[in-house]
């Protein structure tokens, strides 16, 4: 439950970040008892590279305190979802930190928008969108894989963001978004390995007033299939980008400093006495030395108002699978 | 969120983005006003009452050669489409290397644009009199098509502010207008600060146009209990972009913007007790926290009375009454060298909340990264925090350095 709204201390259920370095970061459960793999209900204990932690021990604690381990120490964090993206546990693919920020501030998103997104995945991005829209607006996201759906919901719930979304397992590429949706969403977000079969779907669901679209595709190729369809559907502003960080390391380094001062006179036998050598400091910052190059291709598109859309907009099944 | 007529239509007094292909400007619409688009002088009257997303086309003005007015049009025919290409080369070795393919003088087109603007129709001369044109290989046909469609393209399309067009529209104008910040910086340092509705925010800017105001009190949202303390360097500060959202009053509101030095100094010099020392204070002022609504600064008006303080002393004493129940995010984006700053407003924050800098150089962050991780050395719960926010000060900076905007051929 610690992910609507800013806390102070630690309670029971509570999901907490455990920091100890800055590739050393972890999600875990303040609670005292966890169901271990044959079912049996043990004390939950979590084995960091520190020592051993009891959940237990966490509640009551207060957010950003420092805990002593074993043989070192860790910080415990309030999960957001930044923190939650490099901790949540991996059932697909997911989507991090510079990619979200930047859906989100392309589709324009705010409190009280209506976003609708497909797949849900591992949830990484519904987190951030979720942020982004409560408390009055809502996320409906749909997952054709059972599980994951289930899953996801499990999640929301157990994060305290279940008023804030709605998860439906569904094949969005056969079934659309719903007759429910239609003409409800501010922004639709799409994250499939055919995103041109769900375009149609999404100018249905996006309000009369316009939209903003968005779809991350690894593929240049599934790219170009979407921009067809975008054009074709009169989708405006449609804009293709990479969003890549890089992080450096922050180094002091002392170099020595080399003399040549002393050759200029004549040798008097103190160049021989062992002498400090004179050093200079200095920061530096490096980029690793290799990273990361590519994620996915963004693409962004403005549906415009029902009164400003000069294209006839069809969305007979023919058309749609001329484009593949 | 339901879009009311209001909402859609364009009014007088609204600030409006005004689209011509690639390029985009900001515009207050005034009464009987024009607005200079290049090199066009534009009367803007007949958007009035229509809707934003309309396209509109320039037309010249009867009488007058120089002024052009908007007529709303329903499509818009493109000149790559439409200009038909009798002739293309197949490579460009036919092509003469001198300026005076073109047949057109100046005076021509100007007299072009006086009849009628219409980029079909001066493309269509343009090509006609070229006497290379049809020497040009289709795709150098085609891209100067697209080249000379853009310098007399005749549509515009009015959008309304948005923070997405605004950071792109600053940033290609001018991208010291933001103090460096791209969009894609700018939405990251929204989500590493974890800035959203809940939460007291303080940010340090000093100038961005209003665009870091304008994108913290977007996520903060209407009809919300977050707010945010803008604290700058000078007398007024920089609304720009601010202003050009719109944003509801009481939304607005929940902006408090301080002058640095003078919120400070209440802070200290009036500790505990920031209603002021000789004025008599009414009941409701010190009774307003910035969580439920109505800012002072109204009901102390609607009392009047001859104690009446100014309006940046009571937008100082809300911001102090906040502060010391401290925030939940810090976002410092300056000229000035960061350390000192972020020193200073850092007791601010709450304990585990998350903080971003940003500046478009690399060296005071290094600086700043130093000291940060320097303050773990003395150990303590209060200033272990610090440690995991330098390391949230480590993605902040590290922005990527080329965007890459990878275009689509088909
Ligand atoms: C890469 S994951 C999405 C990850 C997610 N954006 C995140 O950040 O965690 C893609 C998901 O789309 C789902 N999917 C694929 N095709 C689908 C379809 N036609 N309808 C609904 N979901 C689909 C898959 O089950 C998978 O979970």
């Amino acid at each position: 439950m610690s992910f609507d709204g800013y806390k102070d201390k630690i309670e029971e259920g509570d999901t907490v970040i455990l920091y100890l370095t800055i590739t050393q970061v972890y999600c875990i459960k303040a609670e005292p008892k966890t169901l271990n793999k044959k079912g049996n209900l043990i004390e939950n204990v979590f084995q960091t590279p520190y020592g051993a932690l009891k959940c237990a021990e966490l509640i009551g604690k207060y957010y950003g305190s420092k805990i002593s381990l074993s043989k070192g120490w860790g910080y415990v964090l309030q999960p957001t979802p930044e923190l939650w993206t490099i901790t949540l546990p991996h059932r697909t693919q997911i989507i991090y930190t510079p990619d979200m920020s930047m859906i989100i501030l392309q589709l324009e998103l705010c409190p009280g928008s209506i976003v609708v997104e497909s797949g849900t995945g591992s949830g990484s991005l519904s987190h951030g969108l979720i942020r982004a829209i409560k408390p009055h607006g809502h996320l409906y996201t749909f997952d054709f894989h059972k599980t994951r759906a289930e899953t996801a919901q499990e999640e929301f719930k157990d994060h305290g963001l279940a008023n804030y979304v709605t998860v439906t397992h569904r094949d969005v590429c056969e079934n659309g978004f719903g007759d429910d949706l239609d003409n409800k969403a501010n922004a639709v977000f799409l994250d499939l390995p055919h995103p041109w079969l769900a375009i149609p779907h999404s100018l249905k669901s996006l309000k009369q007033t316009g939209g903003r679209l968005c779809s991350f595709s690894p593929c240049i190729e599934q790219v170009q299939k979407s921009c067809l369809m975008l054009l074709k559907l009169g989708f405006q502003e449609i804009q293709t980008m990479e969003v890549l960080q890089t992080q450096y390391a922050v180094q002091q380094r002392s170099l020595p400093v080399v003399n040549l001062d002393f050759l200029k006179s004549e040798k008097d036998g103190t160049e021989t006495e062992k002498k400090d050598r004179e050093m200079i400091k200095t920061i530096t910052a490096i980029p690793p030395p290799t990273q990361p190059g590519h994620t996915g291709y963004l693409t962004f598109a403005t549906l415009p108002p029902i009164w400003a859309r000069n294209l006839q907009i069809s969305l007979n099944q023919d058309d749609i699978n001329d484009a593949d | 969120m339901e879009d009311t007529e209001s909402e859609t239509t364009i009014n007088v007094g609204d600030f409006l983005v005004v689209q011509r292909q690639g390029y985009t400007k900001l515009h207050k619409l005034r009464k009987h006003g024009n607005m200079v688009l290049g090199s066009f002088t534009v009367e803007m009257d007949n958007i009035v009452g229509e809707r934003y997303s309309d396209t509109f086309q320039m037309k010249n003005m009867p009488g007058s050669k120089r002024f052009y007015i908007l007529e709303k049009v329903d499509e818009v025919n493109s000149a790559a489409g439409c200009v038909s290409i009798e002739k293309s080369g197949a490579d460009n070795r036919h092509i003469p290397n001198n300026a005076d393919s073109q047949g057109l003088t100046k005076e021509d087109i100007d007299k072009l644009k006086g009849e009628e603007l219409s980029s079909n129709n001066i493309v269509e001369q343009l090509i006609n009199n070229s006497k290379t044109f049809n020497m040009k290989t289709e795709y150098s046909q085609e891209k100067y098509i697209k080249k000379k469609e853009k310098k007399y393209f005749e549509y515009i399309q009015i959008r309304k502010p948005s923070i997405r067009l605004l950071s792109q529209m600053f940033y290609r104008q001018d991208p010291t207008k933001t103090l460096g910040i791209r969009t894609d910086d700018l939405s990251q340092i929204l989500s590493y600060a974890n800035i959203h509705s809940e939460g007291n925010h303080l940010l340090y800017d000093s100038g961005t146009s209003g665009l870091m105001t304008a994108a913290i009190t977007n996520a903060v949202g209407p009809r919300t209990t977050g707010s945010l303390i803008h604290m700058h360097p000078g007398n007024e500060c920089q609304k720009n972009g601010f202003v050009a959202m719109q944003f509801p009053q009481e939304q607005a509101d929940r902006c408090i913007n301080v002058n640095l030095y003078s919120v400070l100094r209440c802070f200290y010099q009036n500790k505990g007790d920031y209603s002021g020392k000789s004025e008599t204070v009414s009941e409701s002022d010190a009774n307003v926290d910035a969580d439920n609504g109505e800012p002072s600064a109204k009901r102390t008006k609607v009392e009047g009375g001859a104690s009446q303080k100014k309006q940046w002393q009571l937008d100082n004493e809300r911001a102090c009454k906040l502060l010391e129940g401290k925030v939940d995010s810090l976002v410092v984006v300056s000229k000035e060298h960061p350390v000192s700053i972020v020193k200073e407003l850092m007791q601010f924050l709450r304990g585990g909340r998350g903080f971003v800098v940003f500046n478009s150089l690399k060296e005071p962050l290094q600086d700043l990264y130093v000291y940060l991780k320097g303050r773990v050395d003395i150990v303590s719960i209060r200033l272990s925090s610090n440690f995991m926010r330098a390391y949230q000060v480590l993605p902040d900076r590290t922005h990527p350095e080329v965007n890459m905007n990878a275009g689509v051929t088909f």
